[in-house]
């Protein structure tokens, strides 16, 4: 082994080609993702299309349709997957996703009141539902707090909160059964008529959150040592929890007001990047950005063409093949580890 | 240098695990703190590491209260190893020693030539050199063990603290933990203050002896002073002699046979 890869502590030739490939495999994919579709087109009509000076069809529907979804679904893939691996850092358990802290549940809560109490007010849901999701992390975290914070305390208030708000999601439901058409399909998380407006909005707040949390990325590492060894080496433990998870909760809170809730993304693709590259978050959030992109893309794309003329929202996808997928690398691996032990 | 307790009054919730505690530790010698089960040992050891805060009291390195340090600042002078440490199996052991550099470094820094040269004295101190590219969870117990150690002197810190260093490790390894122990004092003047259970290590490496009981300070002074057959009834409830082997600079405990 070389002196480089010594240094930085995991095979860099190995981590550089698993990230090589996850770029090709994306290249390939959005290559299918603006091809096929309800009305599919060969490579050759698409690049025809595109370099010829007039409008088409073709034309049309991919720039309007196609491309701004696919290049949401990549943010909101990486988005979602770098919030979860923060995430799990901090909460030290493998279990934790954008859920745990409260930011599907409060801006679920968010989207439901508007759409079926305040219809009028359905262009602004993802502004409120952004708001949901802070104001939920938030109350987490202050109900936790108490001289500090501990993963366990967050992790219990947050499950004290998410039943609180889906019982009360519940029951706006049910009184409203009639019309719950709009937050059926926020709950469930789709990229369907999204436009460049939402690719616009998306990539700002998943540029910024995606800095930061590459920002993370030493801060994420220390607290794996466990709380005392990191505070002994000088780091401020609970600050460095709630930095953590504020950037968590803003990528994931931006995804949902943009798209809906989606699960799982979060939750399976750090570990799936952990088996690959190991726990080191310098080789691991890199390989979750990029994997969770292409998973997501992955997934949107089977959902819209797999059953012809309708589509399946991204969020039922996600949960429907994750799960197994997930339950396969764990058997096949070995191990899926929290970071504790 | 040192790290002066006075008063020091340490609680968790209304129960107080330590009270009125007057302690020095100092560099350059090797301190132990005995004491059975729940007398407040690794409280003492966190309240003057400030790993944990007190209630009444102060804590000073040299003349200046712990709490006016930053927490980077106090971890460039002083290495706390706790007792619960974990690490994800797969890091390297190079990886992983390196975290010692942290409070040196400024958030977004790499390591520099010279942190490596820290790394790489560290890992060779403490005979983990051959270890160096190996992930954690292929070490053994001992490895493993001196791999902190590694980790904690890479802060080049000017006392090193450890609870229990010595827990779950075999007798050759706790003799080899402690053979380190002694030399990283001796050959390079670090400081050591170490919570232990085993009294003969105690006696056989210290300089300096700390006894608590039931949170209080009982004694202190030189291991042959401090460990008595009085003090062993008193703190211990236990019986036995102390006795001088011929060829042997420290007595051995003979505990009272059990029937």
């Amino acid at each position: 082994m070389n002196r480089t890869s010594q240094k930085r502590g995991f095979n860099a030739l190995k981590v550089g080609s698993i990230w090589l490939f996850l770029l090709l495999l994306m290249a390939a994919l959005s290559l299918v993702a603006v091809s096929v579709g309800s009305a599919g087109y060969s490579l050759g009509e698409i690049l025809r299309a595109v370099f010829s000076g007039e409008e088409s069809t073709i034309k049309v529907i991919i720039f309007n349709l196609r491309l701004p979804r696919l290049l949401l679904a990549l943010l909101i893939g990486a988005s979602l997957s770098a919030s979860g691996a923060l995430l799990q850092s901090v909460m030290r358990n493998p279990l934790a996703d954008p859920g745990t802290i409260g930011v599907s549940a409060g801006a679920g809560t968010a989207a439901t009141t508007i759409l079926l109490l305040f219809p009028h007010l359905t262009n602004s849901v993802p502004i409120f539902a952004f708001g949901g999701a802070a104001l939920a992390c938030a109350l987490i975290y202050m109900l936790a707090w108490k001289g500090g914070v501990d993963p366990v305390r967050i992790i219990l208030s947050g499950v004290a909160i998410n039943s609180v708000l889906s019982a009360y999601n519940s029951l706006l439901q049910l009184l409203n059964s009639d019309s719950l058409e709009g937050v059926l399909a926020f709950m469930n998380g789709s990229l369907s008529g999204r436009s460049w407006q939402q690719v616009k909005l998306l990539a700002v707040y998943a540029g910024i959150g995606l800095v930061l949390a590459f920002a993370c990325i030493k801060s994420a590492n220390t607290l794996q040592l466990g709380d005392e060894m990191a505070k002994s080496l000088g780091v401020k433990v609970s600050l460095s929890r709630v930095c953590l998870s504020a950037v968590s909760a803003f990528l994931a809170a931006a995804t949902v007001a943009v798209a809906g809730m989606i699960g799982f993304v979060g939750l399976v693709v750090p570990h799936i990047s952990r088996i690959l590259v190991g726990s080191d978050y310098k080789a691991m959030l890199p390989t979750s950005v990029l994997l969770g992109a292409d998973i997501l893309l992955i997934a949107d794309t089977v959902g819209r063409t797999i059953v012809p003329g309708m589509e399946i929202p991204v969020g039922i996808v996600m949960a429907v093949t994750g799960g197994p997928f997930f339950l396969y690398m764990l058997r096949k691996k070995g191990s899926v580890r929290g970071n504790q032990g | 240098m040192e790290i002066r307790a006075e008063k020091l009054e340490i609680a968790y919730g209304d129960y107080t695990a330590v009270a009125n505690m007057d302690l020095r530790v100092e560099k350059g010698r090797i301190t132990s703190i005995i004491g059975p089960n729940g007398s407040g040992k690794s409280t003492v050891l966190k309240g003057l590491t400030r790993l944990l805060d007190y209630k009444r009291g102060a804590v000073y390195l040299d003349s200046r209260s712990l709490k006016d340090f930053t927490p980077k600042e106090l971890a460039c002078h002083i290495g706390v190893l706790p007792q619960m440490h974990s690490a994800p199996p797969d890091f390297q052991v190079r990886e992983l020693v390196g975290y010692g550099r942290v409070p040196h470094q400024k958030w977004y820094a790499r390591h520099s030539e010279e942190d490596e040269k820290i790394i790489d004295w560290a890992m060779r101190a403490t005979g983990v050199w051959s270890l160096r590219e190996k992930s954690i969870h292929e070490c053994s117990g001992g490895e493993s063990q001196r791999v902190w150690i590694a980790t904690v002197l890479t802060q080049q810190p000017e006392i090193l603290f450890l609870d229990e260093p010595t827990t779950y490790l075999d007798i050759s390894h706790q003799m080899e933990m402690m053979r380190l122990i002694k030399r990283l004092n001796r050959e390079n003047g670090i400081g050591v203050v170490m919570v232990l259970h085993d009294l003969s290590h105690a006696l056989e490496v210290s300089d300096w002896i700390v006894v608590i009981k039931d949170g209080e300070k009982y004694d202190e002074g030189k291991p042959c002073d401090v460990i008595t057959p009085k003090m062993m009834r008193e703190v211990y409830d236990v019986e036995c002699d102390i006795v001088r082997l011929p060829g042997r600079e420290k007595p051995v405990i003979a505990y009272r046979e059990i029937c």
